[in-house]
């Protein structure tokens, strides 16, 4: 017991006597927090749109006319060709394009099925899978409108049991995200089908981030960034650095025991990784204005077995590196892989089967799942209760293999 | 009794035959020194005998423990400095004997009055809150060796403690030795300085992971037909 605190103790004179770790642990988790949540942001502002009105009719001049209202729309006029529109496309003058095709009024009032063609610039797929929702919006509240007004009145009956069905997006990834896989060309072409003459409204409820608020999603995000790269990296630079310096020939000759010495590495990281988090949830709190639905404990019980995750994986990789710039190699592969597995910032729902496999060996992507609950939903333990035990029994495997890879090494 | 007794000890890495079944024994109390050209075999030598390294054949007795089966009891009983300066740049003088003192178990208020001795002794009582990093290397090494001999070991393994530091150091260094040769201390040094090797009690000079040569220096001198151990070596390498 002696022997551990007393390593604690040196781990601690250590880090807090080195500028360099300081800062790391200090200054870069700050910055994170400060410039990310402003600059991952999807959110979408002002979409240009035109239009090529082959009908010139009453009807598509009012759709025209009802993009105008919309805050989020700016127009950019009548074109007369695709060729044109495709040129200012090009050049990013506008980011859609509606096409009414000739006899679109005529065949409205025959009740015959027609067209309107949306193009959208989809280089940023998941803008234009979003802003094709839009248009749909706008044109199926003008639909709408129009069918009530021209519907016969022994329609209307039937037509009422469907009125109100509501599509309740759980969350922003499942319901916007799905649209974006389906579209990734450059400029494809998705086709309405005016309601016509059903009545049907959809109204989006987006629970759990009812604003669709981006930071909701990236600020979590950064806080699982920020306990990865407090437990993996740091860790790993540790151990490799008494290698390279030799300090840990003096430690091997004496009578400790190996896990002793790493217990007394890992403590001290593991008290500093709670902080960290802490730290970051007072952020999160203050400046984001994002509070934990959930329970407290439990998120910070869930934090320190995914800490242990991290800090195993880092003595790890240290115990079979044979320098830093080794150790460091390695731990921004994993990290790279892990982050864009994991659905930080990317959902996960688009995915291919085989990264959904990768991913089961994944920490991250379980702990993402885990914060997303607990801090956006609120979940009770229950519905965490499948990563918990994953998380655990990766702590319980990588940390085992630290211990014996640390053993190997010092043969 | 001999303190140390290697037994046909053997390291290979690969192809290589670092160490080729060494066999000699050193007997308590006694300064045995290790000399050979860069590359003979020595530090692999000494890594294998303080449990750092494992023996590819043959063993070795430390202390009456076997080096293959009891390497925790011989861990408690020698003390080591290897050639790279090894205690932690970044702690104090005073922490880095309380760290090493506290793994070895030294009862804590034993532990305060045995560090405060020895860096009186080292004339470095005034340095015990310096990081050691900024002390000279010269202290440094001193402090290397006070602290592998803190916890009272009956064999010290010394790796080249003196290489780098200037001639006066270097004597001082070796009277720490005598002293603590005086009380009981088995020492095992390697070394490339030859006068160095005269503080000897006895040298044995390894070439090629064997030991070519064993003796008292006066001994090997005679052999040889020279006057000093620099001239016995030379002779030898020679040869």
């Amino acid at each position: 017991m002696r022997t551990i605190l007393i390593l604690i103790k040196k781990e601690f004179l250590q880090v807090f006597r080195n500028p360099l770790l300081l800062s790391i642990l200090v200054v870069a988790p700050m910055v994170e927090f400060m410039i990310f949540p402003f600059c991952a942001d999807y959110e979408i502002k002002v979409l240009n749109i035109a239009f090529i009105d082959n009908d010139r009719s009453q009807i598509s001049k009012d759709i025209i006319h009802s993009f105008n209202s919309s805050e989020i729309f700016v127009s950019k006029g009548l074109l007369t060709s695709k060729k044109d529109a495709d040129e200012k496309m090009k050049h990013d003058k506008i980011d859609l394009l509606v096409e009414f095709p000739s006899h679109f009024e005529e065949a409205l009032y025959k009740n015959e099925p027609t067209v309107i063609a949306v193009t959208a610039n989809a280089i940023n797929s998941v803008k234009a899978g979003i802003s094709t929702g839009y248009v749909q919006e706008i044109i199926g509240g003008y639909m709408q409108d129009f069918a009530a007004a021209h519907t016969p009145s022994n329609m209307s009956a039937a037509m009422a049991q469907q009125a109100s069905m509501q599509s309740n997006n759980a969350s922003f990834s499942q319901g916007e995200e799905r649209r974006r896989s389906n579209s990734t060309t450059v400029m494809p072409e998705q086709t309405i089908t005016p309601p016509m003459p059903i009545h049907i409204s959809i109204s989006n409820i987006y629970w759990y981030n009812e604003q669709m608020n981006y930071k909701n999603l990236i600020v979590p995000g950064i806080l699982v960034i920020l306990v990865t790269l407090i437990g993996c990296y740091v860790t790993a630079l540790n151990l490799v650095r008494e290698k390279e310096i030799g300090t840990i020939e003096q430690v091997n000759v004496t009578p400790i025991r190996r896990w002793q010495f790493l217990l007394g590495k890992m403590i001290p990281f593991w008290l500093l990784g709670m902080a960290e988090f802490g730290a970051g949830l007072i952020i999160m709190k203050f400046v984001f204005g994002i509070s934990v639905q959930g329970s407290l404990p439990l998120l910070l019980g869930i934090t320190a077995i995914y800490l242990l995750v991290m800090l195993g994986l880092g003595f790890f990789i240290s115990s079979v590196s044979e320098n830093q710039l080794q150790s460091m190699f390695i731990v921004l592969f994993l990290f790279i892989v892990f982050v864009l597995l994991s659905g930080v910032f990317t959902p996960t729902e688009g995915m291919p089967g085989w990264a959904h496999k990768i991913n089961y060996l994944n920490p991250m992507s379980f702990y993402i799942e885990v914060i997303k609950k607990i801090i956006l939903k609120g979940s009770e333990f229950e519905s965490v209760m499948k990563e918990t035990i994953v998380l655990s029994v990766m702590a319980v495997i990588i940390n085992t293999g630290a211990v014996l890879s640390y053993r190997e090494a010092s043969k | 009794m001999y303190s140390i007794e290697a037994n046909q000890l053997t390291k290979k890495f690969g192809d290589f035959t670092a160490v080729d079944h060494i066999c000699f024994e050193v007997r308590e109390g006694e300064i045995f020194g290790f000399l050979g050209a860069n590359g003979a075999g020595k530090t692999t030598a000494i890594k294998m005998m303080s449990g750092l390294l494992l023996p590819t054949s043959g063993t070795a007795t430390i202390a009456g423990y076997d080096i293959l089966t009891q390497s925790k009891l011989i861990k408690r009983n020698i003390g080591y400095m290897s050639q790279k300066f090894s205690l932690y740049g970044d702690l104090t003088v005073f922490e880095n004997m309380q760290l090493f003192g506290t793994i070895y178990k030294i009862p804590r208020k034993e532990l305060k009055e045995r560090i405060m001795d020895s860096l009186r002794e080292l004339e470095m009582d005034a340095q015990a809150n310096t990081l050691v990093d900024s002390i000279p290397l010269g202290w440094k090494q001193k402090l290397a060796f006070a602290t592998a001999i803190l916890h009272r070991p009956k064999i010290v393994f010394l790796d080249e403690p003196t290489s780098g530091v200037d001639p006066i150091v270097r004597r001082e260094f070796w009277k720490l030795i005598y002293q603590a040769a005086s009380k009981g201390v088995t020492i095992l040094v390697t070394t490339h300085y030859m006068d160095e090797a005269e503080y000897c009690n006895r040298i044995s000079i390894m070439a090629e992971g064997q030991i070519k040569l064993i003796g008292t220096p006066e001994e090997l001198k005679m052999q040889m037909g020279v006057d000093t151990i620099n001239d016995v070596f030379v002779k030898f390498v020679k040869r």
